[in-house]
């Protein structure tokens, strides 16, 4: 080190906070004493501005070039302090923190034995404190673009928000058709608002925005970078229709062999469409598709004498030749926006979902009362002659939520009020039909939905306390079995149909998605936010947000709530126009490297990778400070050393670790 | 074990455009020494030898080759380097070749199935005092010595590295060629000095280490032999920051042996060439073994077998074993 | 009466789980005894094996490791390679007779200010019984 050492430490009562259990005149005595001490003191109040000022002070006159501070823990104050160094133009880096209060002063009451710890504590920061280097944060660009995965609601608002400030956006969305899992529903809890009304123009706002850019059918092949400079791969998957040319007039699907005879996934196999199709009318792009597993001349090789879509299409819009194409964008953001998946009642086999065609699933009702749907709206049981109209419906509340041993423990939020308004709407569609649900709690928290809830009681809706132990055939009814828990009566219920009001899970590919981009997931598995309270929006990664029920089971408004905020996020980085980067980050000494390569293996962040040195002509690591979080774990597998990481080198921690580990109360060092 | 074929094959080796030099065993000029012998020239491949007596692992010199300045990017590839190999040997090559110390391209393995060498340390107590060159060979299982004029046929239990007798690579993993013939695995004697060592009581392990750290004078010969401690600038002998003082006592006597078998955890082929190496005879295969099994048992991990794999100490699994933890 | 013996230890402590939740036990104004002194690093994947060697050269009587749950680690993964490297020095130090409390590992997360305040009771109380460390002490001459 070039230049003397010239520390200043600062003791800190902190009220009576520590002055009250440890002794600061002894300890700012002993520190006064340290190798390399210029100056110590003790304050009432360190943080203070008049504390600040003392320092800045001292910096001043007394020419000081490190700082220790003992008061609280450096998770409070550290960045308190490191703003006053700078203030008095030192590194911020030059600071070290010695925590006298929370590790110390709060948890010891023998003022000897906490005043002797804070003595050690603060001589351990003075050694450390010697040995630190002044850093530079460094900035990088943000590229001035955002990625939105998932084009449902959440990713649609998103965009929406985004391009509206004026930043490019690509909106990718892996199924034909934007639109979600809203575009499912039928009407929306509790306002009863139809669902595709007030969704359809916002998909048609994303698709015309001249800064979205709508990569439909495609889906994430690989994300490189970082925080304000991704690299992103997204595989278009080939529709065989040329979108140019479509007009979307579906000639192509009615004159389709196969019309008529593919399930419809949008529909959960309630209708059926053709081998070339979109998923709904409203769809947006309205441009067809042909399914590359369905249609007869992509799987066999030929439609008869050649395939009628080709033959009707004037526009000639069907081309068998396309292939998938890849696209690598530049984006400074990403939101995450997947959405999620609808728990699998055959899962629990004891409802018979599998056995028994009337036994449903919410979705598929609401697909039944959908004026779009497969029966146009009518609720109607059987086909042709013995179509009847079901009179007495159950539903099950809690299938797949809140049910450890069907593995999924949270509760899904939404199907409450769901419940509360397929209830509601079944009581529209057939009058006089006898509704019951069965419940074990009714969350209806939002605004109006307990209102919602009430009024569906009064139309009629029987609530039945009791989850339901079986359902099984008698003759051409069902029989749901259960026990009134408040009455204390087992029941034996005969319906013509029941409804499961099925939980929201995790989308079944979310560990793709976690690997691509180095996400986390929670118990559930859903997305982990970097804090549930604080960074709700956040994700462990920097420039990654989430949005809707990727990360939690939500609905409509506070999915739209969430895209904004993480749109918001996203925004903030992006106007920033640059982005400061960590500087206790890993660096590598090229003189002692072997490149062995373990650094590499082990860093979480891809941050490390070897290069040809010219100068030692072999390979050795290198680190990307804009990746490197400074988490260090590469540094303590270095067999040499020549890996370390910045104000945690090997050289700081041992000084700490001579002083805390000597058995005197540090005074002779 | 046919000297001469193996002669033959390096010489053939010799004469390729491609291989610039062989790293094989030379006949020593003391007592049971080989020394490490480097041809250029085919007509010089009588100099070698491949018996009892070649316990050192020529694989360390490949990393040295790596601290010679290399031709700058670009430039046309360096010639290769043939190396003899015993099992163990090219085990630990498999290791360099994992930890990138090596370039497989550039190496040219001459496989040389092994039936153990000799403990210098059991030798010596066998022919006290004995300067002249030794000639040795194996035969019918045992080992056989030219001393004096004499033949003497030994057990290999008497005179083999205690590794090399319940070896469990006597045949070379990685090889391009090998002129002899195989050997076949055999167990002299189930080792079990590490759990008999983990029987005694927690003083007595102490007890027995305080005096092998005293014993040591820590010369770095362990350090030197072994294939796989190739740092060019070792930490535990850095100034800055100081891990360990210079001064040869117990304690950093123990620190260094803790950190060197630490560093070779999951990494040591159980060559036994630090041991052999070491003037003053510290068991120093008890701490490498104990590692050894420590990895093998709690996480299936064996180093030196693929070159492939990821190397055990960058790697978990998230279900690794925490018993210990409070 | 004999003076009890007040071990000195060493304790490795992640930033984000194991300080954070030492802080809760601070805030939370939870005694415990203060023989424990703490080296913050951000990851416990940081913490070199060889620092605990030298902690026990220094002269400490036992050494704790402390870090994020399985799973929780800030940094993904630090935890889980701390976790083997940590268990394989352990083993070497008690193969070398070294007494197998003074080396201790735990997961305190940032809520588990408790539990914290147990570790450091536990970890105390080992080091206590197994007495003063000797073994491999570096002798000072002051310096």
């Amino acid at each position: 080190m070039g230049i003397k050492t010239k520390t200043g430490v600062y003791v800190c009562h902190c009220g009576s906070n520590i002055a009250a259990t440890v002794d600061v005149e002894d300890v700012t005595t002993f520190a006064a004493r340290l190798p390399h001490v210029k100056t110590a003191r003790h304050y009432p109040y360190m943080c203070s501005d008049p504390g600040q000022g003392l320092i800045r002070q001292d910096i001043r006159d007394k020419g000081l070039n490190r700082i220790v501070v003992a008061a609280c823990s450096p998770r409070i104050h550290e960045n308190t302090f490191r703003r006053t160094l700078e203030e008095a133009g030192l590194n911020p880096y030059c600071l070290e923190m010695a925590n006298i209060r929370e590790q110390c002063s709060w948890v010891h009451g023998d003022r000897s034995g906490a005043t002797a710890k804070a003595r050690k504590t603060v001589a351990a920061a003075a050694a450390r404190a010697r040995l630190l280097e002044p850093l530079q944060q460094k900035e990088v660009p943000v590229e001035p673009a955002v990625l939105v995965l998932g084009g449902g609601i959440a990713g649609i608002q998103c965009a929406l928000d985004v391009a509206g400030a004026g930043f490019t956006v690509y909106l990718v969305e892996k199924e034909p058709s934007i639109g979600g899992r809203m575009a499912q529903l039928d009407k929306t809890f509790p306002t009863l608002d139809c669902s595709a009304c007030i969704l359809t123009p916002r998909m048609v706002d994303a698709a015309a925005h001249p800064r979205i850019e709508l990569l439909s059918y495609s889906c994430l092949e690989e994300v490189s970078g970082y925080a304000g400079n991704f690299s992103v791969r997204v595989r278009k998957k080939a529709r065989y229709v040329d979108a140019d040319r479509c007009t979307g007039c579906g000639d192509c699907a009615r004159e389709c062999r196969l019309a008529g005879r593919v399930p419809s996934s949008f529909d959960l196999g309630l209708g059926r469409r053709s081998a070339i199709y979109r998923p709904f009318p409203q769809a947006v792009p309205a441009h067809y598709t042909i399914d590359r597993q369905r249609c007869l001349f992509l799987t066999k090789g030929r439609c008869g004498d050649a395939p009628p879509c080709v033959q009707v299409c004037s526009p000639g819009a069907i081309d068998f030749e396309q292939r998938d194409e890849v696209v690598e964008l530049k984006v400074g953001a990403i939101v995450v926006a997947t959405g999620c998946d609808l728990f699998d009642p055959s899962r629990k086999p004891e409802y018979g979902y599998r056995d028994y065609n009337n036994v449903i699933t919410a979705m598929e009702l609401e697909r039944l009362l959908s004026a779009s749907g497969p029966t146009e709206g009518s609720v109607v049981l059987g086909e042709g002659e013995d179509a009847s109209v079901p009179r007495d419906i159950a539903f099950i509340k809690c299938v797949g939520s809140r049910d450890k041993s069907a593995g999924s423990e949270h509760c899904s939020k939404v199907c409450c009020m769901y419940t509360a308004k397929l209830a509601h709407l079944l009581g529209e569609k057939v009058p006089g039909a006898s509704i019951r649900v069965y419940y074990m709690d009714v969350r209806a928290s939002g605004k109006g939905y307990e209102e919602f809830y009430d009024r569906v009681r009064r139309e009629g809706v029987r609530y039945i306390r009791g989850s339901p132990s079986e359902i099984f055939q008698r003759g051409s009814r069902l029989v749901v079995k259960v026990e009134d828990t408040l009455a204390s009566t087992p029941l034996e219920d005969e319906v013509d149909m029941v409804v499961l009001a099925v939980g929201l899970e995790a989308r079944g590919d979310a560990g793709r998605i976690v690997d691509m981009l180095r996400l986390s997931r929670s118990a559930d598995g859903f997305f982990l936010e970097a804090h549930p309270k604080l960074a709700p929006v956040d994700t462990a990664v920097d420039g990654i947000y989430l949005a809707g029920a990727c990360q939690a089971p939500k609905d409509i408004p506070d999915t739209v709530a969430q895209a904004k905020a993480a749109a918001a996020s996203a925004l903030g980085l992006l106007s920033a126009g640059r982005i400061k980067v960590g500087a206790e980050v890993c660096v590598v000494n090229e003189e002692t490297c072997r490149g062995c390569g373990y650094c590499v293996q082990i860093c979480p962040y891809g941050a490390v990778e070897l290069a040809f040195s010219e100068r030692y002509s072999h390979e050795t690591a290198l680190v990307n400070e804009v990746l490197c979080k400074g988490c260090g774990a590469c540094a303590a597998a270095c067999f040499s050393g020549s890996m370390q990481q910045r104000s945690f080198r090997d050289e700081h921690i041992l000084s700490q670790v001579a002083v805390l580990g000597s058995k005197g109360k540090g005074d002779q060092v | 074990m046919d000297l001469e074929k193996l002669r033959a094959a390096a010489g053939n080796v010799l004469s390729r455009d491609d291989i610039g030099y062989l790293i094989g065993w030379g006949v020593g000029s003391y007592g049971f020494r080989t020394a490490p012998l480097f041809l250029r020239d085919a007509g010089e491949v009588h100099r070698l030898t491949f018996s009892p007596l070649c316990g050192s692992n020529l694989a360390v010199f490949l990393t040295m080759e790596y601290d010679v300045a290399a031709p700058a990017k670009g430039a046309a590839a360096k010639e290769r380097i043939a190396v003899m190999v015993k099992g163990c040997d090219s085990r630990a090559v498999v290791q360099q070749i994992v930890e990138r110390g090596v370039d497989r391209e550039r190496l040219f393995l001459v496989g040389c199935p092994c039936e153990g060498v000799v403990d210098p340390g059991k030798v010596e107590k066998k022919f006290p005092g004995t300067v002249e060159p030794v000639r040795a060979g194996w035969e019918n299982g045992a080992v056989v010595f030219w001393t004096g004029g004499q033949k003497v046929t030994l057990p290999g239990e008497e005179v083999l590295s205690a590794g090399c007798l319940d070896c469990s690579h006597p045949n070379p993993v990685l090889a391009d060629i090998m002129p002899c013939e195989e050997v076949k695995l055999r167990r002299l004697a189930a080792r079990e000095d590490v759990s008999m060592f983990e029987q005694k009581s927690s003083a007595d392990r102490w007890l027995y280490w305080k005096r092998i750290f005293n014993t040591c004078i820590r010369c770095y010969a362990c350090r030197n032999a072994c294939p796989l401690c190739y740092c060019s600038d070792c930490l535990l002998e850095r100034l800055s920051p100081a891990w360990l003082f210079r001064s040869v006592n117990l304690s950093e006597n123990a620190a260094f042996h803790l950190a060197r078998a630490f560093h070779l955890a999951g990494r040591c082929v159980e060559c036994g060439a630090c041991e052999r190496a070491c003037p003053v005879e510290v068991p120093l295969m008890l701490l490498n073994r104990k590692l050894a099994r420590e990895v093998y048992e709690r996480y299936g991990f064996q180093p030196g077998l693929d070159p492939d794999s990821p190397p055990f100490q960058a790697a978990f699994r998230p279900d690794d074993s925490e018993e210990f933890i409070l | 009466m004999e003076e009890r013996f007040e071990p000195n230890i060493v304790a490795f402590l992640c930033n984000w789980c194991s300080y954070a939740g030492a802080d809760l036990a601070g805030t939370s104004r939870m005694q415990y005894p203060p023989n424990v002194h703490i080296v913050r690093v951000m990851c416990t994947g940081r913490i070199n094996p060889l620092f605990v060697v030298n902690a026990f050269q220094q002269g400490a009587d036992g050494v704790l490791v402390s870090g994020c749950h399985p799973g929780e680690c800030h940094y993904r993964e630090g935890n889980y390679h701390a976790r083997r490297r940590f268990t394989l020095l352990r083993e070497l130090l008690v193969f070398t007779g070294v007494d197998r409390r003074r080396f201790n590992m735990s997961w305190v997360s940032a809520s588990e200010g408790a539990k914290w305040r147990e570790v450091v009771r536990e970890a105390v109380e080992m080091a206590r019984e197994a007495g003063p460390f000797e073994q491999f002490r570096r002798e000072m001459i002051g310096w």
